[in-house]
């Protein structure tokens, strides 16, 4: 079996904080995607967060989620999970567009990031066409 | 590594914070194998002085399929004594008609990057 399906049946099982997005307001993790080929929130795009073990390296998922009508997903963490540590959002940005009767260039976008200081609110928007996209740390 | 000109995947890495291509960063490349659903590695390279790594694969061996290049980032900025929100970038992309030229820059700061298909 390889690591990544391992990793997908792993993250199936544990009983962990998985499944759907966490109570709103309080993530000091968030994100908003944006469709900037057609000027509009990319909403109903489906998302994954993921932390990294150590020492094994390998991604536990944390959470899912679905972008609402303003490209944003509320309740990504909670404080007391967010941990120092790295982190990945993993954005299913291909069947996003596939939805919208589109092909794009990537199948996935993963954006990998280190968070050293958990008491900070972090901000990793990602902004998207067919053909591009872009991130920042923002506020 | 294969010829330089023949490549018909490119990339340019350009450090948009001093305003300089990014020398010296390590990057590979990967194809996924979908029946195993695991990457190999097709390629290892560093950029040059211009940001840029020639011979990232032959026309042969550029077949349809899932490719990653994965640009170790994080090291660059180290070796420029700075830290970075990202440990590395990892772009994952589509070729469905290898036949075409595929430029992929990755334009980056320590707290930002993009990236496009270009020409």
């Amino acid at each position: 079996m390889s690591a990544h399906r391992l990793q997908q049946l792993k993250g199936h099982i544990l009983p962990e904080i998985k499944s759907t997005a966490m109570a709103g307001s309080l993530s000091p993790l968030t994100t908003h995607v944006l469709n900037t080929s057609m000027g509009v929130p990319g909403s109903n795009m489906a998302l994954s967060l993921y932390r990294q073990d150590l020492p094994t390296n390998a991604w536990s998922l944390i959470t899912t989620g679905t972008t609402n009508d303003d490209g944003r997903c509320p309740g990504l963490i909670t404080k007391e999970l967010f941990t120092s540590g790295v982190y990945k959002i993993r954005f299913e940005s291909a069947q996003y567009w596939a939805s919208i009767g589109q092909t794009s260039f990537y199948p996935y976008v993963e954006i990998v990031f280190t968070i050293n200081d958990p008491g900070q609110k972090y901000h990793v928007p990602l902004l998207l066409s067919p053909f591009s996209y872009s991130t920042y740390r923002g506020s | 590594m294969a010829a330089a000109e023949s490549s018909p995947l490119t990339t340019h890495v350009l450090n948009t914070a001093d305003g300089v291509p990014a020398a010296k960063m390590a990057l590979t490349l990967h194809r996924l194998d979908s029946k195993l659903m695991i990457w190999n590695m097709l390629s290892v390279g560093t950029t040059n002085k211009d940001g840029r790594c020639p011979g990232l694969i032959s026309r042969e061996a550029f077949t349809p399929g899932m490719y990653k290049l994965r640009f170790e980032t994080g090291l660059y900025w180290e070796s420029l004594g700075q830290t970075s929100f990202y440990p590395y970038v990892e772009v994952v992309f589509t070729i469905t008609d290898p036949e075409q030229r595929f430029h992929l820059p990755l334009l980056m700061s320590r707290f930002s990057y993009s990236t496009y298909r270009g020409s």
